[in-house]
């Protein structure tokens, strides 16, 4: 039996990339910190809020993100929307993510075989 | 008093270059009001709420770490390698030579021999110590500037020679044969071709009455000795028994040799009587020297043998 510990870097290796696929995805929507780590749990990506928030930023500096404040709430909150840089750069990353799943599964068809 | 988000959002800017901090703290700030909300209409207590969420967050400066792309470590991967092999190099041989340089200024120039072991000891520590700080101190810096070395690639060129099969090699078993060939022929030597001293007469060095047994017997363990060296080559590494037959060859010479020191037996009393330090106790010093020196020989060679053998049969 696989120890928990194994097991939970293993899975923390392979999901490593996709928070950036699934926050770049979200964000066509536009949304603040707390409420796409909300979305993103809702939808099967369990991220941590200090690994998520620095995220933000970081993938806003790189451009991939656009930001905004919004100050008509009760507290000011800055909403995050996918620029059309981080589209792009979304197009590659997705495409590269169906061929990792494709090659998996013609790697076990052909093992199976 | 300062509620703990407060000290928290604070705690966490301390460590952020200035000219993102308001942002940083705004975005911040309304990120734990609102995972706070999130739990306190699940219907958990104000109070244990904002801990709870305080403690997912983790400790500020780590999270601050995150939001400046600071790195948590001295050396990273990229110069750890090339800090290790650096670091080594250096420390191979410069401690060693300042340690010489140091003892034998000492001991010459001003002329004290006795302090010279210390003080070669203590510069050489000295020297290791500042090495190993300085070219850490400069490997921390460039992993921090993220400065570039462009040092050439890795090539297969680099690669070393692949060990050799065996463990015992023809040199190592030439030399200590060599080695045993000399000591064998030392006790005749020293008997026939004796020391001469100052007003020309001959003396051996070690007593002659010992020729009637325990000189033969020192010279069959050493004859011995070659024996196992030999084996020891043809096995190609060290195995138990030869562990086990070079221990009892140690003691069966270090034993006697070690007691013949102890009571005054090995050394000509003639050669004694002949100088006056060696009467005056100077006999007494060469035997315990010689004592700690075949003890320590003995010891050492039974560990070695014993971690080569231990190693071979991992």
């Amino acid at each position: 039996m696989v120890s928990e510990e194994v097991l939970r870097t293993h899975l923390q290796e392979l999901r490593r990339g996709t928070v950036v696929v699934a926050s770049l995805v979200a964000l066509r929507r536009p949304d603040y910190g707390y409420a796409l780590l909300q979305r993103l749990g809702e939808h099967g990506f369990p991220v941590d809020a200090n690994t998520l928030y620095p995220l933000l930023r970081r993938l806003e500096e790189q451009g991939l993100l656009t930001s905004e404040w919004n100050t008509e709430e009760s507290r000011p909150r800055k909403f995050y929307r996918t620029s059309d840089e981080g589209e792009a750069l979304l197009d590659r990353l997705l495409d590269d993510l169906a061929a990792v799943q494709a090659s998996v599964a013609s790697l076990i068809e052909g093992v199976d075989r | 008093m300062s509620s703990l988000t407060d000290r928290y959002v604070a705690a966490t800017l301390r460590a952020v270059p200035a000219q993102r901090r308001t942002e940083i703290a705004t975005e911040l700030h309304a990120s734990i009001e609102d995972m706070i909300d999130g739990r306190t209409d699940a219907g958990q207590d104000r109070g244990s709420a904002e801990r709870a969420v305080l403690t997912e967050l983790g400790n500020p400066e780590q999270l601050a770490a995150r939001y400046t792309d600071r790195r948590l470590q001295l050396i990273g991967p990229r110069y750890y390698l090339l800090w290790w092999r650096l670091l080594r190099t250096l420390l191979t041989f410069i401690p060693a030579i300042v340690g010489v340089v140091a003892g034998v200024v000492k001991a010459t120039v001003e002329g004290d021999a006795g302090g010279a072991i210390g003080v070669g000891v203590s510069s050489a520590l000295q020297t290791a110590v500042q090495i190993a700080f300085w070219v850490t101190l400069c490997f921390a810096v460039l992993e921090r500037t993220n400065t570039p070395l462009n040092l050439p690639e890795w090539s297969v060129d680099q690669l070393p020679e692949a060990p050799e099969e065996r463990q015992v090699t023809l040199v190592d078993s030439c030399a200590s044969i060599v080695f045993l060939v000399l000591a064998i022929a030392f006790f005749p030597w020293q008997h026939f071709q004796p020391w001469v001293s100052g007003d020309g007469s001959r003396l051996p060095m070690i007593d002659p009455a010992l020729w009637s047994f325990w000189l033969p017997l020192l010279l069959a363990v050493l004859v011995a000795d070659i024996g196992l060296e030999v084996a020891k080559y043809r096995a190609r590494r060290w195995t138990w028994p030869l562990v086990a037959a070079k221990a009892v060859l140690d003691l069966a010479f270090a034993v006697p040799l070690v007691w013949l020191l102890l009571t005054d037996r090995l050394l000509n009393p003639d050669l004694v009587q002949r100088f006056e330090w060696l009467r005056e106790g100077g006999a007494q010093d060469v035997a315990r020297v010689a004592v700690v020196l075949t003890a320590a020989v003995t010891v050492w060679g039974l560990i070695d043998s014993a971690v080569k053998a231990r190693r071979q049969a991992a």
